[in-house]
């Protein structure tokens, strides 16, 4: 690491890139029921990966480990940040009611069906990270803690945490007026499944679920607040205890159906 | 002992880029931001002895959101000065270095990242659809078995 503490070319290259990605803002679309969230975050992520050595040629192999290299610890000061935001909420979630607290389990739900999905078009230990749960902030620390950023579930993990930045409001915005069409579950039942642990998501599915219902509007809203806490409150948990341990028995389990023997490292 | 030394920096470092971009982002001064961001470190540093010195077989990101949310617990002594300090730091200014850093290394995974690209994205849709499905169905059964639906 401490090659990568001395790179300072890495370190003013990211100044540079947090500087011009803040300067450019948050840029918001409405598409239909919901909204195209652009955030600083990725355009420093967009414009770093022009600095390799297929485009710009800016960084060398060197540079760009040693920059990887630091990814995880940079989490941990957003995970303290996290925790911060969970503390003052945690009593009123305590009290929220067992309905609220059992749905957080819906994450084995995610695992059970997006692990076999993403082998079946061929993603391999991928999976692991990319389906062991909705890939928000603490998922992916948790992930980078455990495998590393570099490592293939960390890839995985990373895309996911990605494409749910830049489509998670639309997708919810959508997703939340299509079951309200399909009229199985009801209002309040959606709007506790709507907390998955990211707040632009939870509240494009509130939004949309008060503008149809705009007389239980109070009782979704508050629903979805609270089970968004709950998630930022037991993501890693649910993550280190059981959605984890569960994906990798689930991944041998289906990689030993579909090649007919035992995994191994890569 | 080096290696404790050298996480601290590069969170010190990093915490000073994020004031950075909080101030020209979110317009919080960097001086505001300070006393928020010193908490933040300070978590982070709580954190690493804790995995360190106590039970290494917890990872320190469980340390670090823990001790974050016992801080700001109400009750909690300062807890409301807690967040207020760690308010003035925006959570998304602390996002955007995270990338950054990832960004500059991202060059060397393009080429598995296009033979992956289309996958992630296809998985990342139905791990948002199956999330929400699997907790409204558990959500919708038990408050029916409550009788409060």
């Amino acid at each position: 690491m401490t090659d990568a503490i001395k790179n300072v070319k890495v370190h003013l290259l990211v100044l540079g890139l947090v500087v011009a990605s803040e300067l450019i803002g948050i840029l918001t679309f409405n598409v239909g029921p919901g909204k195209l969230v652009l955030l600083p975050m990725l355009y420093a992520v967009f414009i770093g990966a022009f600095f390799g050595p297929d485009f710009l040629k800016i960084v060398k192999q060197k540079d760009m480990v040693e920059a990887s290299s630091l990814v995880g610890l940079t989490l941990l000061l957003l995970m303290a940040r996290y925790g911060t935001l969970v503390g003052p909420k945690f009593f009123e979630i305590l009290s929220a009611g067992p309905a609220l607290l059992l749905q957080e389990l819906g994450n084995i739900g995610t695992l059970l069906i997006g692990i076999p999905i993403a082998m079946f078009i061929g993603l391999k230990r991928e999976s692991i990270g990319a389906a062991h749960s909705i890939a928000r902030e603490p998922n992916v620390a948790l992930i980078g803690e455990i495998y590393g950023l570099d490592s293939a579930e960390g890839r995985g993990v990373m895309g996911v945490y990605i494409c749910g930045t830049v489509f998670g409001t639309i997708f919810y915005g959508l997703m939340a007026s299509f079951m309200s069409v399909m009229d199985i579950f009801h209002p309040y039942a959606l709007a506790m499944a709507s907390g998955v642990g990211s707040a632009s998501m939870m509240t494009a599915t509130v939004g949309s679920l008060s503008a149809i219902y705009p007389e239980m509007a109070e009782k979704i809203q508050a629903f979805g607040v609270a089970s968004n806490t709950l998630s930022g409150l037991d993501g890693v948990y649910m993550s280190m205890l059981i959605a984890l341990p569960l994906s990798n028995k689930l991944y041998d389990a289906l990689y030993r159906l579909k090649f007919g023997r035992l995994t191994k490292e890569n | 002992m080096n290696k404790l030394i050298e996480s601290a920096i590069v969170l010190v470092l990093v915490a000073a880029i994020t004031l950075v971009g909080n101030t020209i982002g979110y317009k919080f001064g960097l001086l505001e931001a300070l006393p928020g961001m010193l908490v933040l470190l300070g978590i982070c540093f709580a954190g690493i002895l804790a995995n360190r010195f106590v039970w290494s077989k917890l990872p320190t990101v469980l340390y670090v959101v823990t001790l974050g949310m016992v801080i700001t617990l109400p009750g909690f002594p300062g807890s409301e000065t807690f967040s207020a300090w760690v308010g003035k730091v925006n959570f998304l200014a602390l996002t955007t270095p995270i990338l950054a850093y990832a960004g500059v290394g991202i060059g060397k995974d393009l080429n598995s990242l296009k033979q992956t690209g289309w996958r992630i994205v296809v998985v990342s849709l139905v791990v948002m659809a199956s999330t929400f499905i699997s907790s409204a169905a558990i959500s919708n059964v038990v408050l029916k078995m409550l009788g409060e639906i």
